[in-house]
């Protein structure tokens, strides 16, 4: 799972307080990084979509010193160490075994094999 | 009703997904050209997201975008990551994601899974809540109508025949439903797996631009000719053997009884009528024998000659009469196998519940298309009423489920019939436009046994 699906992800457990499903923490027990080509463009326009808090929380719970700023700057299209160091936050850092929880319920989701799973059991 | 629904979903969605997932995984799979373009035309940078990706074959059709899968079922899933796809599993009914985030979403053949039209509504409500404002969705779900029959009913079960998809298989391709397995038309070089032909996936083979495509007319049809290059196909004796074994029961449909019309049954319990009765409750039962392209008919589905049947046959007769079909001159080596096979197979069963399909076929020439021929419209009747009367009608898949014949391959059948909610032409568009006013339709169509729709997320 890369931290780009993670900032997508949201828990989606019965009676939530609206928002109160995301972000899902991560508890990680195997965290690989893989090299991923650079395409700057393709980063740039990912940034809107970010929840950028969610995702600074979650490299630093992979126990990564957080690289970077508390937001993206203004000019950052054109920025490209910053654009270099987000892209490899978002896409090449993985976690294979783990699982994430859920902020208000704290109901868990495993991950395991790079692959979350997210559904609820019957009951819920 | 929801448990019922979600119960059928499970015994006839997901685990025959979990089952047969294996047999997936050294595949070759294709991505319908629609929704290659659809993905194609995506601008970079955006986020998209296939809900029922299967095994991922849409995952790297643009790799301008971030492309990300998810299913109910993990053994799918499980391939998919092998190739390196990002995938997850969860629920299309409670998709896990914040709202209004994806730029795009695909819905290739998955929505027709589930069982009732509130489950259906809520699918897509769902996929329309996390898209942005203004990002599109394309849902592909089997149509009613296809390329010369019609299903008789919506709701069906599809057999899965877990003996052709086995590993040996050198080279098949999947078609844009996941499951099927697909000729590739080599002529000579054809194991007998890849005689188990469901979609027209023959059109796989042909070029990528078909007119059709680029036309949004509703009515666009297929003008494929698939059939006739999976005539020309040479059987070896091996796969006489292995087709005789299979039985005709294979490559028939199981109508299921529709939730959704059981709930009104149950409303409207009062105002029965005993003849009402009688035809709903052999609308359970009926074996379908159709050969269409899009469904799993298989090999004995695509060898038919088109000519010999009629649009408007009587499905019953047809299929119960077991008639020989008309192959084409190449084929000639298939008309000794599996018919006849199929009779013994299914007469030898002990059990009371297949006994009628005996009926029809002893001394019966089987001839393709009669479907006007009075006797067989009567016999047909006969048996239906014959067949109501022994079978429970509490379940539509126990109804299903009896008509078959205790072999092996049966029991997969049996074991891995998929159930279906076929869509009729305008059904999907109204759906959504009815209950899901957050989606503005853009444009719909029919491909390849299909119906297609693009929408928009307003706001």
């Amino acid at each position: 799972m890369k931290l780009l699906t993670h900032n997508l992800l949201s828990s989606h457990v019965p009676g939530l307080r609206p928002g109160g499903g995301f972000p899902l923490r991560i508890e990680a027990a195997e965290v690989r990084v893989r090299p991923v080509p650079f395409n700057a463009a393709f980063v740039s326009r990912l940034v809107p979509r970010l929840r950028w808090d969610a995702l600074r929380e979650a490299a630093e719970s992979l126990g990564r010193p957080s690289e970077l700023p508390p937001e993206p700057s203004p000019g950052y299209e054109a920025d490209e160490e910053f654009l270099r160091r987000l892209h490899h936050v978002l896409l090449e850092v993985e976690v294979l075994e783990g699982s994430l929880q859920c902020p208000d319920s704290g109901r868990r989701f495993p991950i395991s094999r790079g692959v979350p799973n997210l559904l609820l059991s019957e009951d819920e | 009703m929801e448990h019922e629904a979600t119960q059928l979903e499970k015994q006839h969605v997901h685990s025959v997904y979990e089952n047969t997932a294996a047999y997936f995984s050294d595949l070759q799979t294709k991505a319908w050209p629609r929704v290659r373009n659809f993905l194609l035309e995506q601008k970079p940078g955006s986020l998209v997201v296939d809900i029922g990706c299967g095994t991922g074959k849409y995952l790297s059709v643009n790799s301008q975008v971030y492309n990300l899968g998810c299913d109910y079922c993990e053994g799918l899933v499980e391939i998919a990551r092998k190739k390196g796809d990002e995938v997850l599993v969860c629920d299309n009914l409670n998709l896990p994601f914040r709202d209004q985030c994806f730029n795009a979403v695909i819905s290739i053949g998955v929505i027709h899974h589930f069982s009732t039209k509130q489950r259906r509504i809520k699918a897509i409500k769902e996929m329309a809540r996390i898209l942005t404002p203004g990002g599109q969705i394309m849902i592909y779900v089997w149509a009613m109508e296809q390329k010369n029959r019609r299903f008789e009913k919506q709701d069906v079960f599809v057999p899965w025949n877990k003996a052709l998809c086995s590993r040996h298989f050198s080279e098949s391709n999947q078609s844009g439903d996941k499951g099927e397995f697909v000729h590739t038309a080599k002529g000579q070089d054809i194991h007998s797996a890849q005689l188990v032909i469901s979609e027209c996936s023959y059109q796989n083979n042909l070029q990528p631009d078909f007119k059709q495509s680029e036309t949004d007319s509703k009515h666009s049809r297929n003008m494929d000719h698939c059939l006739p290059r999976a005539c020309c196909m040479k059987i070896s004796e091996e796969e006489n053997r292995f087709y005789s074994a299979l039985g005709r029961s294979f490559r028939s449909w199981f109508f299921s009884r529709s939730l959704d019309e059981s709930a009104l049954r149950k409303q409207s319990d009062k105002m029965k009528h005993l003849k009402h009765e009688g035809v709903w409750a052999s609308s359970t039962v009926p074996i379908q024998h159709s050969r269409h392209c899009s469904l799993d008919l298989g090999h004995h589905g695509a060898l038919l000659n088109e000519q010999s049947l009629d649009d408007d046959d009587d499905v019953f007769v047809e299929s119960l009469s077991l008639k020989k079909p008309q192959w084409s001159p190449a084929t000639d080596a298939l008309k000794d196998f599996s018919l006849n096979g199929g009779h013994q197979s299914v007469a030898q069963s002990k059990r009371d519940k297949a006994s009628f399909i005996n009926g029809p076929v002893e001394d019966r020439d089987c001839t393709c298309g009669c479907n006007k021929d009075g006797d067989g419209k009567s016999d047909a009747s006969k048996l239906f009423k014959r067949t109501s009367t022994t079978d429970s009608t509490d379940s539509a898949l126990d109804s299903a489920v009896s008509v078959g014949d205790p072999t092996d391959a049966m029991l997969d059948a049996k074991a891995f019939m998929r159930y279906y909610h076929v869509f009729r032409e305008g059904e999907l568009s109204s759906l959504v436009e009815e209950n899901v006013p957050e989606l503005q339709i853009l444009s719909s169509c029919y491909d390849h046994g299909n119906w297609c729709i693009i929408a928009e997320r307003r706001g």
